[in-house]
């Protein structure tokens, strides 16, 4: 999947003081390819828009642990991709656009204060940060209280840089799952992201497609199991 | 060695978060003690991350950035001190699930000889139908009556019915319509967590008609 050699992520996963900051840019987005990324001088990253074109999984990743040593920059650049994909998510879910904003705010605050606690060996960022907004979207249709969270234990701090292979293989199942939705037929992707992202029963989702019940459930099960293999193929 | 596990329909609910709050504690209670429906999961959570990657965005505010980062020096609002789980008396006490953390567990009441019941408050979702029970050997299960989907965790001990025998780990999703007779068996008392989805989600995600793996 990367051009990136175990070296480059290893030295990528370093605290890196200010002035090899620039050595180590130059190293790892020097496998990302020129023509997508230019390099200003200053410390940004910058496209014609003001947010990292289609980024890579272990470009997220990096991002994150980038954010858990306070780097507002890094910060912006998740923020700029992020709140904009949450603030849809939850729009989804059939929230009202104030409410959407809101929680797409909590969520990215959330990642700020939590990201010493993501695991790059576990998940990718867009895994976690689903995460986050899914567990705020359960607080929030109950509107008060802790919820019940799933998997949000800061105490996974990893006690030391993780193996630079287990950062790839997580942030690579990240991307192989993300190219595998985007090259879905367009009408199991629909379906699928329906009966993920809202609580749609599936006679809601045939009734609001205008298709029969039985197509929606064998195109969300031709999805997954499209998904399922070529997950369970990664971890082999 | 776990052999009953929840099904994938429950699974994926869990990870969309769009499990209901009784279940997803019962179910996350399973996940939390089984390696296998711990990567499910995780497989699933990838989906979402996936999903949210994929997804036509929505523009944010024009200052939203702005906001956002006059909050980032804040310190963070101090976190209520949860109440740690009491342990659940059996032949010696069990270490409560991690699961039910920061939720209310009522005191045990009898419901019917050796049959004995905890209601479990869960904080936001007053309609969550989530108990615990104790019940003695050979004693029957109660009987619901519900409509939809029952999901029984056990804890210590062991029950069966026509289905099968589950013990400690096991994760037992009963539909509806299936009228099953569980009983606990004769080695000693059975410990398990229980909730009843509390409204009719025909369908779920798969459309329920995916057996678990056994």
């Amino acid at each position: 999947m990367t051009a990136l050699s175990a070296p480059a992520m290893i030295a990528m996963m370093r605290p890196v003081a200010t002035a090899s900051r620039k050595v180590h840019h130059a190293t790892f987005w020097s496998g990302a390819g020129p023509d997508r990324l230019r390099r200003l001088p200053g410390k940004r990253l910058v496209t014609g828009r003001d947010e990292l074109a289609a980024p890579t999984a272990a470009e997220l990743s990096h991002l994150v642990l980038r954010v858990a040593r306070s780097d507002r920059q890094a910060f912006e650049q998740l923020f700029r991709h992020f709140a904009p994909r949450v603030k849809a998510y939850i729009l989804r879910g059939g929230a009202e656009p104030g409410l959407a904003e809101e929680v797409a705010q909590e969520t990215l605050l959330a990642v700020w204060r939590k990201a010493s606690g993501f695991d790059p060996a576990k998940a990718g960022a867009a895994t976690w940060i689903f995460t986050i907004a899914r567990n705020l979207r359960i607080d929030r249709a109950r509107r008060k209280g802790p919820p019940p969270t799933l998997g949000e234990d800061p105490s996974q701090q990893a006690e030391a840089p993780p193996p630079a292979d287990e950062v790839i293989a997580a942030a690579e199942r990240d991307d192989r799952v993300r190219r595998l939705v985007e090259t879905l037929p367009a009408e199991q992707a629909e379906v699928l992201r329906l009966s993920f992202f809202a609580e749609e029963p599936q006679t809601e989702i045939a009734a609001l497609l205008g298709i029969p019940l039985g197509t929606v459930k064998s195109r969300v099960r031709l999805a997954m199991a499209r998904l399922r293999t070529a997950l369970e193929d990664l971890e082999r | 060695m776990i052999e009953f596990h929840p099904t994938d329909d429950s699974l994926a609910r869990l990870a969309a978060g769009t499990l209901e709050a009784g279940p997803t504690i019962v179910v996350r209670t399973h996940v939390d003690g089984c390696e296998r429906c711990r990567n499910a999961v995780g497989r699933l959570e990838a989906v979402g991350g996936a999903l949210l990657n994929a997804i036509e965005p929505v523009a944010m505010q024009a200052d939203a950035y702005a906001l956002l980062e006059a909050r980032l020096d804040r310190p963070a609002p101090a976190t209520k001190a949860v109440a740690p789980a009491r342990a659940v008396p059996a032949n010696g006490p069990i270490e409560l699930p991690a699961a039910l953390e920061g939720l209310e567990i009522g005191r045990w009441r009898w419901l019917a000889p050796g049959v004995r019941r905890s209601r479990v408050t869960i904080p936001g979702a007053p309609d969550a139908d989530l108990v615990m029970y104790r019940i003695g050997p050979n004693r029957r299960l109660p009987h619901h009556g519900h409509a939809g989907s029952e999901y029984t965790q056990v804890l210590s001990g062991s029950f069966f019915d026509e289905t099968g025998h589950y013990r400690p780990g096991d994760l037992v999703e009963a539909d509806g319509d299936v009228d099953h007779q569980p009983r606990v068996g004769p080695e000693g008392e059975c410990i398990c967590l229980a909730a009843v989805e509390g409204r009719m989600l025909p369908n779920g995600f798969f459309g329920r008609m995916m057996r678990p793996f056994v």
